[in-house]
């Protein structure tokens, strides 16, 4: 009892998928990665672990600290575990389909594994899904984009799917403008991620007023944009402000269904984000399901998102079970094949002197074939 | 939006309790009867909103519920904010109650005598060991945090420790077990907390009760 519990038990933030949950998953990913595919996204495969210096190169620095890493015994070098998946595509769109010509689209599904879990993802190891679309700095760009990834979730049967826009940049350029500089700055961004109004009141000096404004206008699109265009804000954060208002444009053009809210001091995960970002939630589900935005990827401008297969598959309502049908020793293979063909999960028996009845409730199925076709099972 | 939605709202027992209850009930939220008979057990009561329940938890569990979104308002002063630092809170408005502060405080010998600047390692008794390792670490120096969850005035004439992080608000306790307050970590007052992603996915909803408890408190 106790050795077989001990061998039961996995490092912190590590599971095993059991069914039906594993093979939800991957049908989940598979639906996923065919709607980017029918979006003309090409799928890559890069290799789970790579060179560290190229892993944390570029948009891949802000992931050094979720970093597992090892050393290579042939090359004498360290490796990285990859904690995210964009910083290799990113180096794949850079390198070997450097030549490609632009836009390249990418798409990529895969686990990824990190040092450490968050509040709402203990989760070390998970899957994410997402797409990549290099060498455009157009405002469709990040509006196809935005519109992919929501459209696959409500497609998917996500309720109340909403994205949230926010602008990484807005608040360095005020910053800037008002030479916030230092300690001063690290705190004020502190409460600027928690909307501490009143800390920011008290350290913001001559930018209080401005940054309390960008604190009040978070909330529904429409409002939030509209409170934003009324302040004076710097011609940086201004020509941001002018892509956020054609993005909200075009995405509630292309699905009126999403719920667009804009949240100017945004700040979670876009550590690598050099330009309009968004987070996906769903109505009633406190993790955040993906994430994407603009980047500079290998010198060239970049935007893409990656959805988060964990949290994708706790807002989503569970697969429905399975037919299972249990076919008795010595039915002739055509017959489960025929079964098989309408849909039907076929169980063989493989014991011809077993009860059928028995073995048909001990394998779970709920229906059975018998001698004048198929027969419903009382399972017990 | 669906009107079936429950919100919940955590509040602190306890001192902060009595003056957060007014600001409650003037945004508009009335628990039932139950609520203020000191006999009841319940946990979680209705209000006069049929999708708004209230719960009363101890202070430092009201940040740990709204950072998971079980419950989607709360109060939480920002010494039990700071020692947590959730990402998934926002704390956008000072509600002003509950004032008094976190620090540092020894026993009024050693205080006459002692050097900061020498630290190299504190041993310190404290509700708050988070903030408290952060606050000395800024500073270059190690702090060993025994965590106790009340009386820490007692730690250091019994030898636990020599200096105890607390909430200080007249200071009387401190002088009645010969301790003096030597430095300040933060001023403390109440926040309107909310979680994160009930703020983004119901926007209009949580933007509307954040401004009845502004106006309640009178910004």
């Amino acid at each position: 009892m106790t050795e077989s519990a001990n061998r039961a038990l996995l490092p912190a933030g590590l599971r095993d998928m059991l069914p039906p949950d594993a093979e939800f998953e991957a049908s989940v990913v598979h639906s996923l990665m065919s709607l980017f595919a029918r979006h003309g996204y090409d799928r890559v495969k890069p290799p789970l672990i790579e060179f560290e210096e190229s892993l944390l190169d570029g948009a891949g620095g802000g992931t050094s600290s979720q970093t597992f890493r090892v050393m290579d015994p042939m090359s004498q070098k360290m490796m990285g575990l990859r904690a995210d998946m964009t910083p290799q595509v990113d180096r794949i769109a850079a390198t070997r389909l450097g030549a490609q010509p632009r836009p390249l689209r990418l798409s990529y599904a895969g686990q990824v594994l990190r040092v450490k879990g968050s509040q709402l993802r203990p989760e070390r190891q998970f899957g994410q899904a997402g797409i990549e679309l290099i060498g455009s700095d157009a405002a469709t760009a990040d509006a196809e984009v935005l519109v992919m990834t929501a459209e696959a979730l409500i497609d998917q049967g996500v309720p109340g799917v909403s994205a949230d826009l926010a602008l990484p940049t807005l608040v360095p350029a005020v910053f800037a403008a008002y030479s916030i500089v230092g300690e001063t700055a690290e705190r004020l961004r502190a409460a600027l991620d928690h909307k501490d109004s009143a800390m920011v009141a008290a350290l913001g000096g001559a930018a209080a007023p401005l940054l309390q404004a960008l604190i009040a206008a978070a909330g529904p699109a429409g409002r939030a944009l509209a409170e934003l265009r009324a302040l004076d804000l710097p011609p940086a954060a201004a020509a941001e402000r002018e892509r956020l208002g054609r993005v909200v444009e075009l995405a509630a053009a292309d699905l009126p269904s999403l719920t667009l809210t804009v949240d100017p001091v945004e700040n979670r995960g876009f550590e690598y984000h050099t330009g309009l970002s968004f987070t996906l939630f769903a109505r009633n589900i406190g993790a955040e399901l993906g994430r994407g935005g603009r980047y500079q990827g290998g010198g060239e401008p970049a935007t893409g998102a990656t959805l988060f297969m964990d949290s994708v598959l706790a807002a989503l309502p569970g697969p429905k079970p399975a037919k299972r049908l249990f076919v008795p020793a010595g039915t002739p293979r055509a017959w489960a094949q025929a079964f098989r063909a309408q849909g039907w999960v076929t169980v063989s028996g493989l014991d011809p002197a077993a009860d059928p009845l028995v073995e048909a409730r001990r394998q779970g199925c709920r229906h059975r074939l018998g001698s004048d076709g198929i027969v419903d099972v009382e399972l017990g | 939006m669906s009107p079936q939605d429950k919100l919940v709202i955590a509040l602190p027992k306890g001192r902060i309790l009595d003056e957060a209850m007014p600001l409650v009930r003037a945004a508009g939220i009335l628990p039932e009867p139950a609520f203020d008979d000191p006999k009841s057990r319940l946990l979680r009561f209705a209000t006069n909103h049929p999708h708004i329940d209230i719960i009363r938890v101890r202070s430092f569990d009201v940040a740990t519920f709204v950072a998971f979104g079980a419950a989607h308002l709360g109060v939480a002063g920002n010494d039990v904010l700071m020692e947590f630092d959730y990402p998934e809170i926002y704390a956008p408005l000072d509600l002003g109650i509950g004032a008094c502060r976190l620090s540092v405080a020894e026993p009024d010998d050693l205080a006459a005598s002692d050097d900061p600047r020498r630290w190299s390692h504190v041993r310190i008794a404290t509700k708050y060991p988070e903030v408290t390792r952060r606050h000395f670490a800024a500073r270059g120096v190690q702090a060993e945090c025994v965590k106790l969850n009340g009386a820490m005035e007692l730690a250091p004439s019994l030898g636990l420790c020599t200096r105890i992080v607390d909430l200080v608000s007249s200071g009387a306790t401190l002088k009645a077990n010969g301790l003096k307050e030597v430095e300040v970590l933060a001023e403390v007052t109440s926040r309107l907390i909310v979680n994160r992603a009930a703020l983004k996915t119901r926007p209009d909803e949580m933007t509307g009760w954040i401004e009845a408890f502004r106006k309640a408190c009178g910004g």
